[in-house]
């Protein structure tokens, strides 16, 4: 290192730095020599010599300090120190014996340690040094006398000139316990640097020797000692058997307790969870893990068993297949080893799918409301609850030979009308059952009614083209008088020409049968319907082609209108208002309602279905019901809209007649699957509350006579009993 | 709990049995508690209808029908005539004056060989008819006019001198009884149809003393509590207590269906009323509310159309009904009937007891049955 630093260093130095080296080489040879005298010396030393006189007081002292931990190191340079730096020949001699001794002394403890003790001439201790910084000594030596710090007057340049040119200087060492300067010899350079390297301190020292193995695997024939066993290792330890008498002694007494079993350990874990709030665990409820990866099957094996192999067809069939349709996105290959797999070729694919998995696929468990759909559906009243209503079949009205079309009750709920195809008219008496009166009126009877006005007692029966007036004469004879006095009229208003209605007077047979008038219609009538007032009639005669299809007749003027220019299509029935000037006519799908006084179209109903067959007006006159071929019944509020406020669908069969109760919030509808059905349907005076509209009772009675059920219904005026006249020739009185 | 202990108690002095204690199988039934009497008197087999605490022990039981008697009875029909029966099954006398279906018939007096009958009619008439039975002879006396409607039911008053009708025109009319030689006065219009009747009519006419209006709807059934009271039920669910003296309503019963026949029982002091929810309700009249219904027998499957207490026994009642059959009662067993009646091919209308115990019925099948009812019981008290 000094060569390098040397030649780097310019010229003049070097001048100088020669002549600082020549000094400093002269000392350090001189020093060179010294210490190698003294590390021959102690070399010398190794040997072992036993016995040399020690001063106990000594040895305590520096034993203390050997415990210190300074390095070997140290102590060696503070060894070579000692011998170069101290100038009296006394301490040098002094030290040098000391150290004789110290070393022959270890020797005899540890035979085999080579390392040597420090060398002390300060007697301060292990203090620090800066203690001694300002006086002009550094310690003591052992006569007690200060040793005094070298005279150094070298500065800062004398430390760098004595860098540049002693070429000892990277060996210099300070010794600070002496404060004095130490060059270290070739031989303590080459000792520090083994034991830098770790190696062992001694050049002479082999590490490797070969080990003597005292014990090993081999089996001995001998023992590794000789030495007989004690007698006490054969008897029993009387301490122990006293300490055991001592523990069994405590035991019963009760002082020592066998450790407890710890049994509850499981139960004793801290609850995580314990202060966490159920807002946050419903919120961990509610999520679902992400769906796991299927595990991989035989058939992703690369030698899959030959069951799993697809077949030819099998193969065909996953190639024609969708991709989504696919059972297995892949087809399971067979190869002779692993080596022949090649790469797969669906990782980004599956890798994706995995993807749109984990985060397009909603885990979140739906919030569904878990509710009884039959929770949802408003309470309807009990049917218990709104009796009365007709329940069993009390009477049956039987004579008719044949299908009865049309039944109607007389105003004071007495007599019963019923027209039939056998071309009769008969008149029952409701409370017996009683066929009254017998009436041929010769032909299909379509249409009978009752002239609502209590004050009359007339029949209007539609037969054929013609529709029939008859007096029954079944009531009080100042009612049969004014009746037959209605009849009698104003004959001057002759048939009006547009119509083609012609009336005509019954005479001879009919006369005697209670046929008073006949109306002579163009075509077939099909319905004939009073007015409130008992006056005004309206006929229906259906003609898809026609405007002609309606016909009022009033019946104390003999006079017939066409209330219609227009053919606003095939009409089905029609009805008048019970209180307003008001004129209901049903077609194929809607409902036309009329002010007869405005001469207009007030309102159009639509029935949602397809063929309505029947219609009935309620009494308070706000609400219609229509009946349709397709099963149906529609409830219109004419209050709330032009659509059907319900529709019920309860019959199996079309619908043919409905009814309202002229008293009781009744209704009923008669089918062909030979069932009434009566609802109760009350009518709120309040705007704001909807009709409550309530099946309550299905009625069956009659057979079912070519594919035709219940024909007709009506109620009672005054009782809650309904009539059906069926296809089965009867009629019957449900109460 | 195998035996019991019961005493047996008769009014019937034939089949008295001594006031002791017996110990009885607790299983045994009607026959064999007869059997166990009859061994005790020694006598032959004699069946006993038992009653604990005014139960009957059982209902069923052979049913002697036997057409057999003295007495007269009456009937109507829907021929527009009323015929005088014999009870031995053969007409006496048909009655033919009404222009219309005859709806009720009730004798006014039966004394000696004349008496009196009245007929009403669905032609608003009421006829009163002297029926001479020696002469076999009818005579028509007087026509009651005065009605607007059919009249359904007439009675009379326990007097004889007053009867009263019920009409489908909701009125009830009170009539004098009495055969007398002049007519009333028709208040009615004497316009031109007047001549006409005057030709047709048979007796001398006859107004209401009295009428009587509340009804809402048509008079089904009226009859006499006592001389001043009449009981009307109507088709209006309701049953109305008349006072005769001052024409005014003094109790209304209410039910909640049409009521088509009641009868009084002054026995019992009840009304029994037959509706068309096929139910016969036994009414108290005295009671003042009006709303109470004492007990209900049910059994018909139809309307009954007719209830008669028995006018000798005050526990028994007979019912008719749409379903064909007659049933007599015994309210002290509501459950069931005693006896049903299935003579009748169709439907029932009316029944009626005469004096001398024995049933009568009549039906749409255009037939009158009499029946006896043989009525041996044994009381036995436990």
């Amino acid at each position: 290192m000094d060569d390098r630093r040397g030649n780097v260093q310019s010229s003049e130095q070097k001048e100088e730095m020669k002549k600082v080296q020549e000094k400093t080489t002269k000392r350090r040879n001189k020093e060179k020599e010294e210490l190698g005298d003294e590390q021959i010396l102690n070399l010398n030393n190794e040997p072992p010599e036993e016995d040399e006189d020690l001063s106990d007081s000594e040895d305590s002292v520096y034993s203390g300090l050997e415990d210190s931990g300074s390095d070997s190191e140290e102590d060696e340079e503070d060894g070579s120190d000692g011998d170069v730096t101290v100038d009296s020949e006394q301490t040098h001699q002094a030290e040098e014996k000391k150290n004789m001794t110290e070393v022959k002394r270890k020797d005899d403890e540890y035979e085999h340690d080579s390392s040597d003790e420090e060398d002390i001439r300060n007697t301060v201790g292990n203090i620090p040094m800066e203690w001694y910084r300002d006086f002009p000594h550094i310690g003591y030596d052992l006569d007690g006398k200060k040793i005094y710090k070298p005279i150094r007057n070298k500065d800062e340049l004398d430390d760098f000139l004595d860098k540049m040119e002693n070429p000892d200087y990277w060996r210099t060492v300070h010794d600070n316990q002496t404060g004095s300067v130490i060059v270290l010899s070739d031989e303590q350079v080459e000792l520090v640097n083994r034991l830098q390297r770790g190696q062992f301190g001694d050049i002479n020292f082999n590490e490797y020797q070969p080990s003597v193995e005292y014990f090993s695997s081999d089996v001995m024939i001998h023992p590794v000692t000789n030495r007989p066993e004690d007698k006490r290792s054969f008897i029993p330890s009387l301490v122990e058997k006293e300490k055991v008498s001592k523990l069994v002694h405590a035991i019963k007494m009760g002082w020592i307790k066998p450790r407890r079993v710890e049994d509850n350990s499981r139960g004793t874990f801290y609850d995580l969870w314990a202060s966490e709030d159920s807002s946050i665990l419903s919120k961990h409820r509610m999520h679902l893990p992400a769906p796991k990866i299927p595990l991989p099957g035989h058939n992703e094996s690369y030698n899959p068993p030959p069951e799993y192999l697809f077949t030819d067809e099998e193969r065909a069939l996953w190639e024609q297949q969708d991709p989504s349709d696919r059972k297995l996105p892949y087809v399971p290959m067979k190869f002779s080893s692993l080596r022949q797999v090649p790469a797969f070729p669906r990782f980004i694919h599956e890798r994706f799918e995995r993807c749109l998995d984990l985060y397009l696929c909603p885990r979140q468990r739906k919030m569904r409301v878990n509710v009884n759909p039959e929770d949802l559906i408003p309470k309807l009243p009990k049917p218990k609850d709104l009796q009365p209503f007709p329940t069993v079949q009390s009477l049956v009205y039987r004579g008719h030979s044949s299908l009865i079309r049309s039944i109607s009750v007389s105003p004071s709920g007495q007599w019963l009308a019923s027209g039939s195809d056998d071309g009769t008219v008969r008149i029952w008496e409701v409370c017996s059952s009683r066929c009254m009166k017998t009436i041929q009126v010769g032909g299909a009877v379509k249409t009978v009614t009752w002239n609502p006005n209590p004050a009359v007692c007339l029949l209007a029966v539609a037969l054929n083209s013609v529709v029939l007036i008859l007096s029954p004469a079944l009531a009080d004879r100042q009612v049969v008088s004014s009746s037959e006095r209605l009849l009698l009229g104003d004959q001057e208003a002759e048939a009006a020409e547009d119509t083609g209605a012609v009336w005509s007077e019954a005479e001879g047979e009919e006369l005697n049968q209670g046929i008073r008038l006949k109306v002579h219609h163009p075509k077939a009538v099909h319905q004939v319907v009073w007015h409130a007032k008992g006056d005004y009639l309206a006929s229906v005669m259906p003609d898809n082609s026609s405007h002609l299809q309606v016909l009022i007749h009033q019946l104390s003027r003999r006079r017939s209108q066409n209330p219609f220019r227009r053919n606003k299509g095939l009409v089905q029935c029609v009805s008048f208002h019970p209180v307003r000037p008001y004129f209901f006519v049903a077609t194929q799908r809607s409902v036309r309602i009329y002010n007869l006084v405005k001469q207009e179209m007030t309102k159009k109903l639509q029935a949602n279905s397809k063929w309505i067959s029947s219609m009935a007006v309620h009494p308070g006159g706000d609400h219609v019901i229509c009946g349709s071929y397709d099963c149906r019944l529609s409830w219109f509020d004419l209050d709330l809209s032009t659509k059907p406020y319900k529709m019920l669908r309860h019959h199996k069969k079309a619908v043919r007649g409905v009814a309202y109760h002229r008293v009781y919030p009744l209704f009923a509808s008669a089918s062909d699957d030979g069932s009434v059905i009566v609802c109760h349907g009350t009518v709120y005076n309040d705007l704001l509350q909807n009709p409550l509209i309530v099946p309550v009772k299905v009625l069956r009675g009659h057979v079912m006579t070519h594919d035709l059920g219940v024909l007709d219904v009506t109620f009672h005026p005054t009782q809650p009993w309904v009539f059906s006249s069926g296809a089965d020739n009867t009629i019957r009185l449900f109460t | 709990m195998s035996q019991l202990q019961a005493r047996f108690f008769t009014e019937n002095k034939r089949y008295v049995v001594d006031d002791v204690p017996f110990s009885i199988p607790a299983a045994s039934e009607v026959e064999e508690l007869s059997s166990v009497i009859n061994q005790l008197l020694l006598a032959k087999d004699v069946d006993f209808d038992f009653l604990v605490r005014g139960q009957f022990l059982r209902t069923p039981l052979s049913f002697h029908m036997e057409t057999e008697g003295i007495s007269t009875v009456r009937h109507r029909s829907y021929d527009k005539t009323a015929r005088i029966w014999s009870v031995e099954g053969k007409p006496v006398m048909t009655v033919a004056g009404h222009t219309d279906v005859v709806k009720d018939v009730a004798w006014v007096k039966r004394e000696g060989l004349t008496s009196l009958l009245l007929t009403a009619s669905l032609d608003q008439t009421i006829l009163m008819w002297e029926w001479n039975s020696e002469r076999n002879k009818v005579k028509a006396r007087h026509c009651c006019r005065g009605h607007t409607g059919s009249v359904d039911t007439i009675a009379t008053d326990p007097t004889g001198s007053k009867f009263c009708s019920g009409s489908w025109d909701k009125m009830l009319k009170i009539w004098s009884a009495v055969p007398s030689d002049e007519a009333d006065e028709v208040e009615g219009p004497p316009d031109r149809p007047r001549k006409k009747q005057k030709t047709q009519q048979l007796g001398l006419t006859r107004t209401p003393i009295m009428t009587l209006s509340g009804h809402n709807e048509a008079v089904s059934s009226v009859l006499w509590c006592d001389t001043e009271e009449i009981c009307s039920a109507s088709w209006d669910h309701t049953i109305r207590v008349w006072d005769v003296e001052t024409g005014g309503m003094k109790t209304t019963l209410t039910g909640n269906k049409v009521f088509n026949s009641i009868s009084y029982s002054p026995l019992c002091r009840r009304l029994a009323s037959g509706s068309t929810d096929r139910h016969i309700r036994l009414w108290d009249p005295r009671t003042k509310d009006g709303s109470l219904v004492l007990l209900s027998l049910s059994s018909h499957t139809g309307w009954v159309t007719a209830v008669k207490w028995a006018p000798a026994h005050e526990h028994q009642l007979v019912s008719a009904s749409l379903d064909n059959l007659v049933k007599l009662w015994d309210t002290r067993s509501c459950k069931a009937p005693l006896y049903d009646v299935a003579a009748h091919e169709d439907k029932v209308f009316c029944v009626d007891w005469t004096e001398s115990a024995l049933l009568l019925s009549g039906g749409a099948d255009n037939k009158l049955y009499t029946y006896r009812y043989s009525a041996c019981q044994t009381d036995a008290g436990a």
